[in-house]
């Protein structure tokens, strides 16, 4: 009798305390409430949507360069067009899509994948979402109307300083990379911190998910490769605007600082596409093996070592220019050696399948076709090490057939394996299984019959970026056939979309867990309640969900209500603090919408001269913006907690 | 044993974890920037001494340090396993991680300065 009575006060003040929780965590649904919103959960989707349309618009353009392509002396695009669409198509593929998506990825699950209520700084983090999509609309509108950026995508100089490019295309490149910038620096710190301060209780350094040391991974990277392009691209700009010779060898300027600076960040920046991929793979694979990955220890020094070898080869992109061999000797063996690590982790993965008990889903179908892929364009890759077929080939289709094994099959396949596998958790609706199987054939069939023949016709000698050809080299049958392989993914890609369409619009409800997964995610419902847990997990080894000490721990514990979040310790994840989450506000959105004004103001100073001012205006509202927010709040030290 | 648990997390554990990782950034920038810069300007010699002893002294002492750090991190690393034996704290675990990691970096780092640096025994600084 009072053991019932106890139990029934516990359950409801357990009720009380969700509904206290849900009312801290929860958002206003109004138009304001969407603005301003700063949930890890909502900027995550949105930076994955807006991502999935920039892929949108970025695999139209390369549907109509394959259209041109398909066969010879083809006229539906003119060498200007063709230029603009190759030069979209490749910086958005880059910059507005893949690491963005990543960041998608990350901001929804590493809050959830530690046991955390929030990202450290949520109100950076709309920040740089905000800054992310204006920064691409910007650059999509500059191909509506004709002026996109035509100078390939690493915008070698002095093809695209003055006076070789005339024309705003330029401006756009570079200022658009600057703005994206700051939204990727922003997201960086933030994952950076969030991982090193807010792991729940009892999540020390070996305990970390393999897929949040890829996101800490790809954030140091970032970190430390973004200033370089950066910097490039101001320099650039200066060059273009206001007569500076950072670029031009007439005036004691350097071409090659181009290179070295672009490099500097474009070959970190292939790992910072790929590594939280990787981390997708490690995370998917445990759910259909049943078994941890092996070798964790392993795959985090795979992690670490290729962030920190990642930036000492970027000369292997530049061994066309002239060192002395023995500088290049340094540089090749740094190149060579990183093929360790990335083995290590497809040796790990395949012994996990090899130990595991197999449960064949679409989510571990796309991890398959992403080993097959990537395998075979890290196989490419190596054969560019021999020095003379590297001359043969050099910037022929052979290249552009290496570059989309590596980026598509190590980005995109990932990509699709996480988003079936997480659909669950970021929608609350499960996927239909026969559909996204069709996806995958599709998908994986039209990869493959679009980027193998460019192998064959980059052997034939066809020089990439080239809008037209001859009939009668050879090439013809290919380019149809790579053409036709093109229609084929791009039915695929659709199939997928209507696939999350469908199950969003009418999937089953999902249950919190349907793979049996091993973290932290699946502990929690589907979708995740404003403030991801009620009790604050606690931690017992590296898989926390097949833990019968933290998923006991789950159920029962009380949940702790406040707009509050706890922070560990660095290492070991032992509690520290409590510290004030800043609540939903305009302001993020007031700031990305002056950097988007000085940006424009920039641009069209091009065409308007005098319009230099309307840059000014957007610095004034930066400021203003930051001023407020960067105010110190009119509370007591009592109700800031102890933040103040 | 405090004192010993507080070393462990100290200067040395991430000297034997990072410092494989660090020397080759060293060697790296020093190789390669004295020989640019001195075969740029047309030089064999940088204060009177050859470029090849320079770029020399840029492989083996990086080298020698990060042998150091391979080393340490053996030393802790078997340490650490035989402290988990009696003693699971998490803090453990922790560090014999650590150290197995900077133990493999280390070694990887160790073979990318010798193998980038074997070319200075062949080839002629500003060939
Ligand atoms: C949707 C399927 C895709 C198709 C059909 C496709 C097709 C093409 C074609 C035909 C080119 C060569 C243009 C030329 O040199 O004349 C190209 C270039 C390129 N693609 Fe893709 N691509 C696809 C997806 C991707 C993805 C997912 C990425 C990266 C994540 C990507 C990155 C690039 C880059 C960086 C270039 C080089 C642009 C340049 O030369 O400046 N592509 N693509
Ligand atoms: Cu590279």
């Amino acid at each position: 009798m009072s053991v019932d009575t106890e139990e029934q006060s516990r359950s409801t003040s357990r009720d009380e305390a969700l509904a206290e929780l849900e009312r801290d965590w929860g958002e206003r649904p109004s138009l304001r409430g969407w603005f301003s919103t700063v949930d890890h959960k909502r900027i995550g989707r949105r930076y994955m949507v807006t991502a999935g349309i920039f892929f949108i618009l970025a695999g139209t353009d390369a549907m109509i360069l394959r259209t041109q392509l398909a066969r010879p002396n083809a006229t539906l695009l003119s060498p200007e067009m063709y230029d603009q669409l190759f030069t979209m198509h490749g910086t958005a593929m880059i910059f507005l899509f893949s690491t963005p998506m990543f960041f998608g990825f990350g901001n929804f699950l590493v809050p959830l994948l530690i046991g955390a209520r929030d990202m450290a700084f949520p109100r950076l983090n709309a920040f740089g979402y905000w800054v992310f999509v204006c920064a691409g609309t910007v650059m999509f509108t500059s191909q509506l109307v004709g002026r996109a950026p035509d100078g390939g995508w690493f915008g070698y100089v002095p093809l695209t300083d003055t006076p070789y490019s005339t024309g705003v295309n330029l401006d756009v490149y570079s200022l658009g990379l600057l703005f994206l910038g700051v939204s990727t620096t922003a997201g960086a710190i933030n994952f950076i911190v969030t991982v090193v301060k807010m792991r729940a209780p009892g999540m020390s350094l070996n305990r970390m998910p393999l897929f949040v040391w890829a996101i800490v991974g790809t954030s140091f990277m970032v970190i430390f490769a973004l200033p370089a392009l950066n910097l490039a691209n101001a320099m650039l700009f200066l060059d273009r605007r206001f007569g500076a010779h950072f670029f031009d060898p007439g005036h004691g300027g350097s071409t090659l600082l181009w290179q070295h600076l672009f490099w500097i960040f474009g070959h970190p920046d292939v790992y910072i596409i790929v590594m939280p991929a990787l981390g997708i793979v490690s995370a998917v694979l445990p759910a259909f093996c049943r078994r941890g990955v092996v070798a964790y220890p392993l795959m985090v020094l795979a992690i670490v070592t290729i962030s920190i070898i990642s930036f000492g080869v970027w000369v292997h992109h530049m061994f066309a220019t002239g060192l002395p061999q023995l500088s290049y000797s340094f540089f090749s063996a740094a190149s060579t050696l990183i093929t360790i690590p990335s083995g290590i982790q497809i040796f790990a993965w395949l012994f996990t399948m090899l130990r595991g008990r197999i449960v064949v889903r679409t989510p571990f179908l796309f991890v398959v076709g992403f080993i097959v892929t990537f395998v075979l364009g890290g196989f490419t890759g190596v054969m560019f090490a021999i020095t003379a077929f590297d001359q043969q080939v050099t910037d022929s289709y052979f290249v552009v057939a290496h570059f989309h094994y590596v980026l598509f099959g190590g980005a995109v396949f990932p990509m699709l394996a996480g988003i079936y596998f997480w659909l669950p958790k970021f929608t609350g609706r499960m996927y239909a299984e026969r559909l996204s199987r069709w996806a995958f054939w599709l998908v994986f069939l039209g990869f493959n019959t679009t980027f193998m023949p460019m192998h064959v016709s980059g052997l034939l000698g066809m020089p990439r970026r080239i809008y037209t050809y001859p009939g009668g080299l050879g090439w013809d049958i290919w380019n149809l056939i790579s053409t036709v392989g093109a229609y084929i993914l791009a039915v695929g890609l659709l199939l997928v979309l209507i696939g999350v369409v469908h199950a969003v619009r009418r999937g089953a409800p999902a249950p919190d867990d349907p793979w049996q997964g091993d973290t932290l995610e699946w502990g929690t419902t589907s979708p995740p309640r404003p403030y991801n847990f009620a009790p604050v997990p606690q931690v017992h080894s590296l898989h926390p969900m097949w833990d019968e000490r933290t998923t006991g721990a789950l159920a029962i514990d009380e949940p702790l209500p406040d707009h509050r979040a706890m922070t560990t310790s660095e290492l070991d994840g032992r509690e520290e603090g409590v510290i004030e989450m800043p609540e939903a506000s305009l302001l993020p959105l007031a700031v990305a919408a002056g950097i988007l004004v000085v940006v424009l103001g920039l641009l069209w100073a091009w065409y308007w001269t005098g319009w230099y001012w309307f840059a000014g205006a957007g610095a004034l509202l930066i400021f203003g913006a930051v001023a407020r927010w960067l105010w110190p709040p009119e509370r007591t030290p009592e109700e800031a907690g102890v933040a103040s | 044993m405090p004192t010993q648990t507080r070393r462990a997390g100290g200067f040395l554990l991430w000297f034997a974890v990072l410092g494989g990782a660090l020397a080759w950034t060293v060697h790296l920038f020093v190789a390669w920037g004295v020989d640019e810069l001195t075969c740029r300007a047309g030089n064999t010699s940088v204060g009177g001494v050859p470029v090849r002893g320079i770029v020399g002294a840029g492989v083996a002492v990086p080298a020698l340090v990060t042998i150091a750090a391979l080393l340490l991190a053996w030393r802790g690393w078997r340490r650490a396993t035989a402290a988990k034996r009696d003693d699971d704290s998490p803090r453990m675990e922790r560090t014999g991680m650590l150290l197995l990691i900077g133990l493999c970096a280390d070694v990887l780092f160790l073979a990318i300065i010798l193998a980038g640096g074997a070319a200075v025994l062949v080839l002629s600084p500003c060939q």
